[in-house]
C-alpha cells in the first residue's frame, strides 16, 4: 500500500523543527568545543626534530624482548653465571636472558639497586641500607643505615669493596665487605678539587671498571666523573646538548654501564635513548634512540620527569640489556654485524 | 475522506491573563534561583587547575574572558632542582646558559634567573608578565622534577559559573575547589 504525505498541523510542523534545531545546534556546539580543544598549540613546546635517529648511528639491533618480573621496576644488573638480577616492586629476581626467572627474594620495601659478587653473593639496595645474601637467597646480613636522608640508587661491587651511590646526600659511600663505611667519595671540596655531585632528581649510578677507578654519572652538571676508591677526582667528560652527542635535559645522564673493553653505555630520561661513549668520552654510536620508547617518553609528565627513564646492564660478550622503566621491558640488544 | 480535528476552543481574555501571570511568576522565580545559585557557588567553590592532568596545551594563555589571562605559572621551591640548565627557562638548545632574550623559553621574558651558589640558580615568576602559557611547564615537566605549574590566580579570577578556559581544556584539568582551600598546589615529586 502506497504511503501518503500528510502535512501535520502548524503546531507539530514548529514543535518537528524546534527539535530538529536544538539537535543540530547540540550538535554544532559539540564540534565546536571538541575542535577548540584540538586546536594548535601556538606555545608548542617543540622537540620534534629530536623524536628520531639517524640510522646511521643505531649500532645494536633487538633480538628479544620480555617483561620485567614485577610492576615498578627500577634496575638490571649482571650476575655471574650470566644471568641478569631485576629489581621491580619489592622483589629481586634472576632472570635467564631469555626472561625466565629464576630465585626470587622478597623485601619489606621496594627495591632500588643492586649488585652481584664474582662469589656470587648478593647486594641488594633498599631506600636507605643494604641487605646481603648468598647465592642461594638467604640473608646473611643487613647493613646499618647512613642516615635519614640516604636514598640508594646504584651499587658496584669488587672483590673487597662495595660501593654505594647515595643520591639524598650526594655522595658515593665505600663500604668495607662487614658493611662498614670507610670512606664518602664525592663530597664538595674546594681544597681537593672535587666539584661535588648535583642531583635534581633520583638517579645516581655508580660503576667500578677494569682500572680500578670509579665511574659516576653526575647528572646536574651531564657528565661522567672518575674518581679514585680513595675520593681523588680524577676528571671528567662529557656535555649538555639536545643533540645525539651530548646528555639532554636539566639532568642526564641517568644510569650508565661499561662494556668490557671500558667503553660507557649511557641511559638518558626525557629523551629517553642509549648510547655508547669511547673510554674517553667520545660519541660512538646509539644503542637504542628516543623512537625505541615511545611510552617511555610520554611518561615525562603531567607530573614530573622522576617516573620515567632506562637503565642498562652488559654481559661478558657485550650484549646490551636495556631496562625501560615506563613499560617494564627488558631488550636484549646485539651490535649489528 | 479525512475529517480535521476539531479546533480548539478559543481562549478567554481571562484565561488568557491568568496564564501569563503564571509563565511571569514562574520566570522570576526562575531567574531569582539562578542567581542566588550562581552567587552561592562563586562564594563557596571556585575554579581551579589539576597539575596532574594539565596538557600544557596553550589554551588558558588565549581562551580565558580576561584580557591577560587570570592563569599563571607558579612554581614550587620544594620540588625545584634549581639547576643550571633549567629546561623550563631556557630554550630546547640555547646558544649558551645565559639571560640573552633568545636562550629563554618565556615569549614574555617572565621568569627571573638569580644566581644562588656554583651549580644552582633560582626561578621566579614575574605574574605580570606571565600569560599562562604553559610552555615552561612543559620544558620543566618534559626533564625536571615538574616544579612549574599551572594555576588560576584569584586575585584575578573573575568567578564565570562556566569558566571558558574550563570548556576547552583537553585534559578536563579544570575543577571546582572549596574557595577555603583554592590553590591545587604540588609539594614534593615521588620517587
Amino acid at each position: 500500500m502506497k504511503r501518503e504525505f500528510q502535512l501535520g498541523s502548524r503546531r507539530e510542523f514548529f514543535s518537528q523543527t524546534a527539535g530538529a534545531m536544538a539537535i543540530l545546534g547540540a550538535i554544532a556546539a559539540q564540534r565546536g568545543q571538541a575542535a577548540e580543544k584540538a586546536a594548535k598549540n601556538p606555545f608548542a613546546y617543540d622537540l620534534s626534530h629530536l623524536q628520531t635517529t639517524d640510522p646511521k648511528l643505531i649500532a645494536y639491533e633487538e633480538t628479544a624482548r620480555w617483561k620485567a618480573p614485577h610492576a615498578e621496576a627500577r634496575r638490571i644488573a649482571m650476575g655471574v653465571d650470566d644471568s641478569l638480577y631485576v629489581c621491580s616492586g619489592n622483589y629481586l629476581t634472576a632472570v635467564s636472558h631469555s626472561g625466565e626467572r629464576g630465585l626470587e627474594i622478597a623485601a619489606p620495601e621496594p627495591t632500588r639497586c643492586c649488585a652481584i659478587a664474582k662469589d656470587g653473593t648478593i647486594y641488594l639496595g633498599l631506600r636507605d641500607h643494604i641487605e646481603v645474601f648468598d647465592p642461594k637467597g638467604a640473608r646473611k646480613a643487613t647493613w646499618e643505615s647512613p642516615g635519614k636522608k640516604t636514598w640508594l640508587t646504584g651499587i658496584a661491587v669488587t672483590e673487597n669493596e662495595l660501593f654505594a651511590a647515595d643520591a639524598g646526600n650526594r655522595v658515593i659511600l665505600r663500604y668495607d665487605k662487614s658493611g662498614k663505611i670507610v670512606r664518602r667519595i664525592g663530597e664538595k671540596n674546594k681544597e681537593r678539587n672535587i666539584p661535588g655531585f648535583i642531583i635534581p632528581s633520583p638517579f645516581f649510578d655508580v660503576e667500578v671498571s677494569r682500572d680500578g677507578l670509579l665511574r659516576v654519572n653526575n647528572p646536574g652538571r651531564h657528565r661522567m666523573e672518575l674518581y679514585t676508591p680513595d675520593g681523588d677526582f680524577e676528571g671528567a667528560w662529557g656535555s649538555a646538548a639536545m643533540g645525539i652527542a651530548g646528555f639532554c635535559g636539566c639532568c642526564n645522564p641517568i644510569n650508565l654501564a661499561l662494556l668490557p673493553d671500558g667503553r660507557f653505555v649511557t641511559c638518558e630520561k626525557g629523551l629517553p635513548r642509549v648510547k655508547i661513549y669511547s673510554a674517553d668520552g667520545q660519541f660512538e654510536s646509539v644503542v637504542a634512540g628516543v623512537e625505541s620508547f615511545v611510552e617511555n617518553g610520554k611518561a615525562c609528565g603531567p607530573a614530573d620527569c622522576t617516573a620515567g627513564g632506562l637503565d642498562a646492564a652488559v654481559d661478558p660478550q657485550g650484549w646490551i640489556y636495556i631496562l625501560d622503566l615506563v613499560t617494564g621491558d627488558v631488550r636484549v640488544m646485539k651490535r649489528k654485524a | 475522506m479525512n475529517q480535521r480535528p476539531p479546533a480548539d476552543p478559543p481562549t478567554s481574555r481571562r484565561t488568557f491573563l491568568r496564564n501569563g501571570a503564571r509563565i511571569a511568576a514562574m520566570t522570576g522565580l526562575g531567574a531569582l534561583a539562578g542567581v542566588v545559585a550562581t552567587r552561592s557557588t562563586a562564594e563557596g567553590w571556585v575554579w581551579q587547575i589539576d597539575p596532574q592532568k594539565c596538557l600544557r596545551c596553550g589554551n588558558c594563555a588565549t581562551k580565558c574572558v580576561l584580557e591577560q589571562s587570570a592563569v599563571k605559572c607558579v612554581h614550587a621551591f620544594a620540588v625545584c632542582g634549581y639547576c643550571n640548565l633549567c629546561t623550563g627557562y631556557f630554550e630546547p638548545e640555547p646558544n649558551a646558559l645565559t639571560t640573552a632574550a633568545e636562550n629563554q623559553l618565556c615569549p614574555t621574558g617572565a621568569i627571573k634567573r638569580s644566581f644562588v651558589e656554583d651549580p644552582y640558580y633560582e626561578y621566579t615568576i614575574d605574574e605580570k608578565r606571565c600569560i599562562g602559557c604553559a610552555k615552561c611547564v612543559e620544558g620543566c615537566n618534559r626533564f625536571g622534577n615538574g616544579s612549574l605549574f599551572l594555576q588560576i590566580r584569584h586575585d584575578r579570577c573573575v568567578h564565570c559559573n562556566e569558566c571558558a578556559i574550563a570548556r576547552t581544556c583537553p585534559g578536563d584539568a579544570f575543577r571546582r575547589v572549596p574557595a577555603q582551600q583554592p590553590y591545587l598546589l604540588k609539594t614534593n615529586h615521588a620517587h
